[in-house]
């Protein structure tokens, strides 16, 4: 058994557990920057011949400019079409195309822009035009060259996904295919090709449809968000609003895509069957050279302390919902931490104190959940979801819960309440070690986000330093009127 | 650079010593002057051995079947029970039963331990211990850390063989299955299926959902018959994967459910389902700005030996990005975000094909249109040699990942078992498709699509659609029953 770390175990909590989770994990992880500033982490995992290989850029929506929203996350969509030689028969002829195909629509933009005042004739001849264009910029595409790749070679689960802080680009592979991986990917780095550009903003406008406008409950998590920031970016849906995505061009997408994608803003890791020397001397190989790249400068924006609650209804065509969102810090700050125990304490299980008084005792709801978002860069929310059951009212329930987290500033935790806690996480911390995609998502995202993935080792030892009156006080300051953002579904 | 353990660098050593000198570019370091660049199309790689991991099967005394996998990586012991039982099995008028069943097993306590002490014990171990029954099997599962295996084990076999269904407890199922009712028109998509599955399962169990009336029609009383009808051991199956100790296991469990009573087995007859083969056109009116379109038929069960050659035609035609209907329908076209299709292989009776996407209202039809005329192609000629090599390559290729937990391991090779696989099927299962020539897709493409005897839900807002939906046939509007 190695010695123990440097931080001191204080309390008598069984801790001994936590120390042995932070040594086998950090036993685990081996770490390897380029020169380029890219950040490599890896963990050897011998349980099958796979390997989930992660990239992570960090930039996501809430770096966009106010009138570019949601070009991180088509930008995300546009990684799939290719390069200059992977995804095209001939670039050479193609690029014109393209070329023509960008002024085609932007004219068109431009046009439209103009609503009532607008060129029908022209629009239409634009229209035409660029529908002409890329039917002939078609012949020269290789569907889903990327894709057909992996799949063929054993690939699982390729994807990618945006979130406020983040992008990210996931494939499983068997083990003996991760040069695939390094050629592939350092290509996609490099000299990715914006193809096919109009009729992914389709996609996406149809992705907006499905996830936010057709279904209530979308519509008012994407509401709400928007309402509770004034000023700051994380107030702003990822997707973008409708308009925004229509008014987005390829030129701005290369320009995002060579502003934040580059090494320097980029962590990787690489979890399963693997040899880390090897796997250090295949990224050199294929990453080594490609240029750092500029340092992204943090977001400005400060969101100014509300002044006074706010509410948000959606009328819609659907059962009522009930949200309920408090400004605080996010990690690291110490009271982000305490934050973690009032999540478990008010909704983690049957005996959490929300369910307990909402689901069972006064049967108000069905289920009631708790978590902090939207993204963890910056200052986010405390949020409380429930779901009324019938006959009961949001209002009913909205009440029921204020109710609870009055008794949190005045009814300090219990000790046997905090060992819960520190027992489910320690739980949670071997259960997400049991899968390569799951390991390496954590790694990725704790990296970007606090600055080093041994947060992870950290995280139970700093809650178990959380007492009673922490809470207290985190409850006393943050759950008040002024700091509340409500919303809610009426049913048509 | 932190060191490695010993035993990883050994391990990786051998299994890699056959195959490093046939790695196209070097894995020597190479001096990093220029980015390296080898084309992925022509990379080669060093084969991968794979052996399937096996699981051991012990059958006890009372002949509850165990299946066993040791992992030590992890603290962690994960458990799950397979019965037989499940809605298909509900009786007419009381279509809820098994679903609540399921539901009140876990939560309502046991006869020796009260809920709320079920629930407080548990979540401080931070085990968890869940059930559920579902169509066609029932499920109870754990999850523990190893220190608490004992104590887990022993309030799931009290679950198992003397639950309580405290009555608050089973009130309160039953409450929250009828908010769930409420709440079952508030998703479009939800809508869809729930249609789409009645029509193609018109009158029989695997068709039907609950309603208020039945489960309000449903006792206390009823719930524990279904349970003492189905629970007992020769109907269970368990798969146990982690950091337990083989030999004390199966000690445990010989001692928890030995004195757990046999019953004869007693199964409701359920007829096999019946395509009439007709067309339907279902419409459900909803202020949407997005139509959920889902047609299907019904389609093939497990047994089916051209199983192989549509699973092969089901990669081509709609299984994911390099498919027919995601490169016409999404990527060319920008019609839809999701699209795709597939066949939905029967455990117990043939479960249904379903093709499906969502579209703006003023292109449903086209969609529609589409979607049907790209599933009829297959019918039509022989998909080429890429396509084909394509989904062989895929499928097999990718055959590694259905093990790539020991959990997924062992819960894989029980269910086999419980739902009567021929032996060897996974053994065969990459040659089985490795065999399937592009003849045999066009032949099970005739024999199991039929784009014109689909059932065609549309959920969406007529006002706005591109054409009227009885383009395609003649329209039954189906009127959702708005609870109150």
């Amino acid at each position: 058994m190695k010695i123990l770390p440097r931080f001191i175990v204080v309390l008598a909590l069984s801790l001994s557990a936590a120390t042995a989770f932070g040594q086998g994990l950090a036993d685990k992880v081996q770490e390897y920057t380029l020169k380029n500033g890219m950040k490599l982490l890896m963990v050897p995992r011998h349980t099958s011949p796979t390997v989930a290989a992660w990239i992570r850029f960090k930039v996501g929506s809430v770096d966009e400019r106010s009138d570019e929203r949601g070009l991180a996350h088509l930008l995300e969509h546009m990684l799939f079409k290719g390069t200059k030689t992977l995804g095209t028969r001939d670039f050479a002829a193609e690029k014109p195309l393209l070329d023509q195909i960008e002024a085609t629509a932007q004219q068109l933009m431009a046009e439209q822009l103009k609503r009532d005042q607008a060129d029908g004739k022209e629009v239409a001849r634009l229209t035409k035009e660029l529908d002409r264009l890329e039917k002939d910029a078609e012949k020269y595409v290789v569907k889903e060259e990327f894709a057909d790749l992996y799949s063929r070679n054993g690939g699982s689960g390729y994807n990618a996904f945006t979130s406020k802080d983040g992008t990210t680009y996931i494939i499983n592979l068997p083990s003996n295919k991760m040069e695939l991986w390094a050629a592939i990917e350092s290509d996609r780095m490099q000299n990715a090709v914006l193809r096919e550009f109009y009729t992914e903003m389709k996609v996406v406008k149809e992705e907006r449809r499905r996830s936010y406008d057709a279904e209530p409950e979308g519509k008012l998590w994407e509401t709400f968000i928007a309402g509770a920031f004034n000023a700051h970016p994380n107030g702003q849906p990822t997707i973008g609003w409708m308009s925004d995505i229509e008014n987005l061009t390829r030129t701005k997408a290369e320009r995002f895509l060579h502003k934040y994608y580059a090494p320097n803003n980029a962590i990787m890791a690489i979890v399963g069957d693997i040899d880390p020397q090897r796997t250090i001397a295949l990224v050199e190989n294929y990453f080594g050279a490609i240029p750092a790249g500029t340092p992204v400068p943090p977001i400005a924006v400060e969101e100014p302390p509300q002044a006074g609650e706010k509410r948000t209804e959606v009328v819609g065509d659907a059962e009522p919902e009930l949200m309920i969102g408090f400004h605080k810090p996010t990690l690291p700050a110490p009271d982000d931490y305490v934050f973690d125990v009032i999540d478990m304490l008010l909704t983690s299980g049957r005996t959490s104190r929300l369910y307990k008084k909402l689901v069972q005792e006064k049967q108000l709801a069905t289920s009631v959940s708790s978590f902090s978002a939207p993204g963890s860069r910056y200052p986010n929310l405390f949020i409380i979801n429930a779901s009324p059951r019938a006959p009961h009212t949001v209002s009913e329930v909205e009440s029921a819960i204020y109710e609870e987290l009055e008794r949190l500033k005045k009814e300090p935790m219990t000790a046997k309440e905090l060992q819960q806690i520190l027992n489910q996480l320690e739980f949670e911390e071997s259960r997400q070690m049991s899968s390569n995609g799951g390991l390496a998502r954590n790694l990725t995202e704790y990296e970007a986000v606090a600055g080093s993935w041994r947060y992870l080792i950290e995280h139970r030892q700093k809650v178990a330093l959380i007492t009673a009156a922490d809470v207290m006080r985190v409850a006393k300051q943050y759950f008040t009127r002024e700091n509340r953002n409500v919303g809610f579904i009426t049913k048509k | 650079m932190k060191s490695m353990k010993r035993l990883f660098l050994i391990a990786w050593s051998l299994a890699l010593i056959a195959g490093c000198a046939t790695t196209q570019g070097a894995t020597t370091k190479e001096s990093a002057s220029a980015p390296k660049s080898s084309d992925p199309r022509t990379l080669a790689f060093p084969p991968l051995e794979f052996q399937i991991p096996k699981s051991e099967r012990v059958q006890l005394k009372n002949g509850m079947v165990v299946y066993l996998l040791q992992d030590h990586e992890l603290p962690i012991v994960n458990l799950t029970a397979y019965l037989n039982a499940g809605s298909i099995y509900d009786p007419p008028g009381k279509v809820g039963l098994a679903s609540l069943t399921g539901a009140a097993l876990r939560t309502g306590g046991t006869q020796a331990t009260a809920p709320d002490q079920m629930d407080r014990e548990l979540e401080f171990m931070a085990s968890s211990l869940e059930s559920s029954i579902n169509t066609d099997h029932a499920n109870v599962s754990l999850s523990t850390l190893t220190k608490n295996l004992d104590r887990t084990l022993a309030l799931f076999a009290e679950l198992m063989t003397k639950p309580a269904f405290d009555p608050a407890r089973v009130e309160l199922v039953r409450l929250h299955a009828i908010e769930g009712i409420r709440r079952q028109n508030d998703d479009p998509k939800g809508i869809a299926s729930r249609e789409l599955n009645r029509a193609i399962y018109p009158g029989h169990p695997m068709g039907r959902t609950p309603t208020l009336a039945s489960v309000r029609s449903i006792t206390r009383d009823d719930l524990i018959a279904f349970q003492q009808r189905y629970f007992y051991p020769a109907n269970t199956t368990l798969a146990v994967s982690g950091d337990f100790d083989r030999d004390k296991l199966l000690k445990t469990l010989e001692s928890l459910f030995g004195g757990w009573p046999n019953r004869t087995p007693s199964f409701p007859a359920v007829p096999d389902p019946k395509d009439d083969g007709s067309a339907a056109v279902l419409h459900v009116q909803k202020e949407v700005n997005q139509s959920v379109i889902r047609m299907g038929h019904l389609g093939i069960d497990k047994n089916n030996p051209d199983l192989y050659a549509i699973k092969v035609m089901d990669f081509i035609l709609g299984g994911g990005f390099t498919s027919r209907l995601t490169q016409e329908i999404r990527s060319n076209q920008g019609l839809a975000y999701n699209v795709d299709s597939y066949f939905e292989t029967g455990r117990r009776f043939k479960g249904p094909f379903i093709a499906e996407t969502e579209t703006k209202s003023e292109t449903t039809v086209k969609a529609t249109t589409l979607l049907r005329s790209i599933i009829a192609g297959m019918t039509l000629a022989e998909v080429s040699q890429e396509e084909l090599k394509l989904a062989k390559d895929s499928i097999i290729n990718s055959f590694i990942f259905g093990f790539a937990r020991s959990d997924a391991v062992v819960n894989q090779q029980a269910r086999l078992e419980f739902y009567g696989y021929p032996a060897g099927y996974l053994e065969n299962f990459r040659d089985n498709i490795a065999r399937v020539t592009r003849g045999d897709v066009l032949r099970v493409a005739r024999k199991y699509l039929h784009p014109d005897a689909m059932k065609l839900v549309v959920v969406g807002d007529a006002k706005k659609f591109d054409q009227p939906l009885s383009t395609f046939g003649s329209v039954r509007e189906i009127t959702l029953d708005n609870v109150k």
